[in-house]
């Protein structure tokens, strides 16, 4: 992959590992008058090539799991492994690396920086990565076609409806073919066309081997993932396959969305892949 | 990166057109005036260097101390004296007489007018070139011979005669009560800039004309002044204090018995003038800079708090605390040097219209300019110091957290 020649081993990929592994981890919001317990001691692995979807009500600790898991935010307690490497060890330049690099977020709320193009924002994390600036700007547009922004490249984030500017923030979250990508209620602020649309590429990212984290309240969103892990006040209530995962349409084109992951997951790291593979799905992508 | 990060800073800047201009009033100001007074006093040094070039930058006037008690007959310089002083030093002195000059009436037909008569040896369009433009300058013989010749200055020949060729004509003057009739031999044009002719008194109605000096120094041929031009490239400090040992000598004095006069030290008096305006002007400048570096700092201090969620969204995607760092550096480095081009246009634009109503050739080092623009972006550095640590150092879940 390019861009990560000169690189420490934090950011390069144990693909023994677990991705994800929670040990015992416990966050405390720490007001000052009063302590809340935002995760009360969560054991969780997750594996390269799952497609999870997380659910809970509103104030269960969704998203401060996933902001720990994103490297946004530290756990108060117990530990987080990335690729077999305890977050905690590591530095904060050394964490914007790993986000850099190893995670691709995607925000309710979008998060695009305002007033600069799609393109400039899809390059982003590529030009944090040191990647040239011919490069960058051919990847940033490829990304944008494959997620049907080709023509939007030059619009202003509030030149773009909400479907688009979530798909210009996953284009994104893309740039650096991160192995992992954490959805924050991706589909909050979407209408239900819209909201299929996303789901319809995290389908295809997860079937071009990416290892996809999506929180939501929807069940019919959650039903496109493969597992199901439902929270209720700070703690892990259930973690469910889901048997019947609702297919992609095959409508969307991610061609180049995700080109280089798909070799490495091939080489059978998870079994819904190789499921996804068997039910002829995994072949023309990417 | 770098030229990346310029590009946002300039976004950065553009979006808010007045708040940033506002912010660069006070770089704008402080390296505007800088600008002036550096162009105003360079442009001054040029004008007077010019002008002593054309008085003779190694002219130099000496007499017998006006302090002392005690001055006698022999403290004046005879014509013997001058001639020996001119042999002892030899190619060292390009010229030398008694600054003899006398003013008096004089008549051509029914006209009469004020003429001032400058004392001259046949050399001296040597140290202080002339147009000659009808006839010809005095010579060696008109000097020794003490003839009653004269070279007449072009609008003078003009107002005497009606004529500028006033070549062979003649007028009637008075000098040091004896009456007689003096003829133009020459006529001379000199060229003046509007600077030279303010500096030099310019047009009056006072003729010129220059006369034999041993015409003026007769019949005692005692002078109060001995005045010389050294030669060119001549170290003047040490060429005075030979010259004043040796006159000392030769009349029986203390070289500090001696007053003097250089156009060297007048330039030197010149500059103190400009130095003491400078350091006036440098200070205010300073001033201003240092009031308009705080404004930077406080308008950063307000951006990085505004796009606290910017900060945020960057540092998720991957940005060290080095890049932020860098980022409103930049943008601060940006804000202050674009205040420092924009006070360098304005001080340029008034300094050449003022240069274009005075007539005056002004001058502009692009070396003053570089070095205002360098100094008000590093103005913007050191102020964003603070405002952009402050960025870099945001936690990158307060900051995406952050309404
Ligand atoms: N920054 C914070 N400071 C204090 N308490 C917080 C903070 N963020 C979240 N919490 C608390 O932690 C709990 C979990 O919140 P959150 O993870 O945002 O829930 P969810 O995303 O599932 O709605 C809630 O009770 C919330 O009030
Ligand atoms: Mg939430």
């Amino acid at each position: 992959m390019f861009g990560r020649n000169k690189l420490s081993p934090y950011v390069t990929e144990n693909l023994s590992e677990d991705l994800i592994r929670l040990e015992n981890l416990v966050k405390i919001y720490d007001t000052g008058a009063i302590k809340v317990l935002g995760l009360k001691k969560i054991n969780l692995t997750i594996q390269r090539g799952e497609f999870v979807a997380i659910m809970g009500h509103s104030g269960s600790g969704k998203s401060t799991l996933m902001n720990i898991l994103g490297c946004l935010d530290r756990p108060t307690l117990g530990h987080y492994y990335l690729d077999g490497i305890d977050t905690a060890s590591l530095s904060s330049n050394e964490l914007s690396a790993v986000r850099n690099l190893k995670i691709g977020f995607v925000f309710q709320s979008f998060n695009l920086i305002s007033r600069t193009s799609a393109l400039k924002n899809v390059e982003l994390p590529m030009t944090y990565a040191r990647i040239s600036k011919r490069k960058r700007s051919e990847r940033a547009m490829e990304l944008l076609e494959c997620v049907g922004l080709g023509k939007r490249a030059y619009h202003m984030p509030n030149e773009l409806s909400g479907g688009q500017r979530q798909r210009v923030a996953i284009a994104r979250a893309l740039a650096n073919e991160p192995p992992l990508i954490l959805a924050d209620e991706p589909t909050g602020n979407l209408d239900t066309a819209a909201s299929i649309e996303i789901m319809e590429i995290f389908s295809e990212l997860h079937k071009a081997g990416a290892t996809v984290v999506v929180v939501t309240h929807e069940e019919n969103i959650a039903a496109f993932t493969h597992r199901i892990i439902r929270f209720s006040d700070g703690q892990i209530v259930s973690d469910e396959r889901n048997p019947n995962p609702t297919p992609g349409s095959g409508d969307v084109h991610t061609k180049g969305l995700y080109k280089n992951r798909a070799t490495g997951a091939q080489r059978g790291q998870s079994k819904e892949l190789e499921q996804a593979k068997d039910a002829g799905k995994g072949d023309n992508v990417c | 990166m770098l030229i990346e990060n310029m590009i946002m800073a300039f976004h950065a800047i553009k979006a808010n057109k007045m708040r940033s201009f506002l912010t660069m009033l006070g770089i704008i100001i402080g390296i505007g005036s800088v600008i002036s007074i550096v162009s105003i006093g360079d442009t001054m040094r040029g004008l007077f260097s010019d002008l002593y070039k054309d008085v003779g930058i190694t002219q130099a006037y000496i007499s017998i101390g006006y302090w002392l008690d005690d001055i006698r007959q022999s403290d004046y310089f005879t014509l013997d004296d001058l001639e020996r002083i001119k042999e002892v030093f030899g190619d060292e002195i390009a010229y030398i007489d008694a600054d003899s000059a006398t003013s008096s009436d004089v008549q051509a037909g029914r006209i009469k007018m004020k003429f001032n008569f400058s004392g001259i040896d046949y050399n001296y369009i040597d140290v202080q070139p002339v147009d000659i433009i009808y006839g010809r300058y005095l010579n060696k013989g008109d000097i020794l011979g003490r003839r009653k010749n004269v070279v007449i200055k072009v609008e003078s020949a003009e107002q005497l005669f009606g004529t500028e060729n006033a070549v062979g004509k003649t007028f009637r003057t008075t000098i040091y009560g004896y009456t007689d009739e003096y003829t133009v031999v020459g006529v001379y044009k000199k060229e003046m800039n509007a600077f030279q002719a303010l500096m030099m008194g310019g047009r009056s109605d006072t003729g010129s004309a220059y006369i034999p000096y041993t015409i003026l120094t007769w019949p005692n041929d005692l002078n109060y002044y001995c005045h010389l031009f050294a030669a060119e490239g001549t170290d003047m400090n040490d060429f005075m204090s030979r010259l004043l040992t040796y006159i000392a000598k030769l009349k029986g004095r203390n070289a500090s018995d001696y007053y003097t006069q250089t156009a060297v030290e007048q330039m030197g008096s010149v500059d103190g003038v400009m130095g003491a305006l400078s350091s006036a002007v440098g200070g205010i400048a300073a001033i201003s800079l240092l009031v308009g570096g705080i404004g930077i700092m406080n308008i950063m201090l307000v951006s990085v708090t505004e796009r606290t969620r910017e900060i945020g969204i960057r540092k998720a995607l991957g940005a060290k605390t080095r890049d932020v760092l860098i980022q409103f550096l930049t943008e601060s480095a940006i804000l202050s040097a674009s205040g420092g081009i924009i006070g360098v246009a304005l001080a340029v634009s008034l300094v050449t219209v003022g240069g274009m109503a005075l007539g005056l050739p002004v001058i502009i080092k692009p070396m003053v300019i570089l070095l205002a623009v360098s100094f008000s972006a590093v103005v913007g550095i050191f102020f964003g110091i603070y405002p952009a640590s402050k960025a870099a150092k945001a936690d990158p879940i307060d900051a995406l957290r952050y309404e």
